[in-house]
């Protein structure tokens, strides 16, 4: 566990009250200095827990635009193949599955960026993030797919990871 | 306008139906938990996705009201954060415990890295 840091705490502030407001949608003064105050005892507390390091980081305005587009561009275009690719085979009567866990290089070095393509993996119906380990300085995730074409190592990787790490690295240089 | 407004928004809907179904009886039917649980994922992405668009639309077009909008996009990234660590962690769990599929599966890196 980090410290409390005032950048930890000024961005957890920023973000609690960004949701703050986009909740209540009201701007008359009271609403929104009850929330700062809120916003202010809350991030005091669990600033520590969230940030880890680079704390202004995505608070930059490219990278923040990139982060949108990767969320609303590439990340859509995968979800909606694997879902077409998973309502298919659930019409079909679940007789075309074919499981197994397979374990897949990583060339992510922030643990954000480690976090968001787990989360991306998870999310696409079809594989699923079950382990993360490190050897030798090498991310390994482990991964549940229900249609396994190659044994684990780098081609099974290209295969699950898509375009999402290419999008991802374009935001974590 | 309004009525291709209102029949863009129920293809929205009906899409999302539609997958949340698929997912259905994905989790009926799937044979081992770790599918059940990928199949599930359906209605999660697809299903929310779907609904909340249609939702927007609705909220914008038809009611005229911002916070109702906001608060329906608020929603779908809610669902989209929170439900992978969800998933991830019942999945660990699941395994750690001993569940393992009927079926044999195709390869299992998990089991030759850490168990026996």
């Amino acid at each position: 566990m980090q410290k409390t840091t005032f950048s930890g705490v000024a961005t957890t502030f920023i973000v609690s009250y960004a949701f703050w407001i986009l909740l209540t949608w009201s701007f008359a003064a009271q609403e929104l200095i009850a929330g700062a105050v809120v916003s202010l005892g809350v991030s005091l507390f669990s600033s520590r827990f969230f940030i880890h390091d680079h704390t202004f980081w995505l608070l930059n305005p490219i990278r923040l635009l990139k982060g949108l587009y990767y969320s609303l561009v590439t990340f859509i275009i995968e979800l909606v193949k694997a879902n077409i690719d998973m309502a298919k085979r659930c019409f079909g009567g679940c007789k075309n599955v074919n499981p197994g866990i397979v374990k897949i290089p990583v060339e992510l070095d922030s643990d954000y960026a480690q976090n968001i393509l787990a989360n991306s993996i998870t999310l696409t119906p079809g594989t699923m993030t079950m382990e993360i380990t490190e050897e030798e300085g090498q991310i390994y995730y482990y991964i549940h797919w229900i249609d396994v074409q190659a044994p684990g190592g780098k081609v099974a990787g290209d295969m699950i990871k898509g375009n999402l790490e290419k999008g991802i690295r374009r935001i974590w240089k | 306008m309004t009525m291709t407004l209102r029949i863009i928004i129920d293809v929205f809907i009906a899409i999302g139906a539609i997958f949340a179904l698929a997912g259905t009886i994905g989790i009926i039917k799937m044979p081992d938990t770790f599918c059940r649980m990928q199949a599930s994922t359906c209605i999660t992405t697809m299903g929310v996705l779907g609904v909340c668009i249609g939702a927007l639309l609705y909220s914008i077009f038809e009611l005229h009201s911002p916070a109702t909008a906001v608060k329906v996009v608020v929603i779908a990234a809610l669902i989209f954060t929170t439900n992978p660590v969800g998933a991830h962690a019942l999945a660990k769990g699941a395994y750690q415990n001993g569940i393992r599929p009927e079926k044999r599966m195709v390869v299992d890196e998990l089991r030759r890295d850490f168990d026996e």
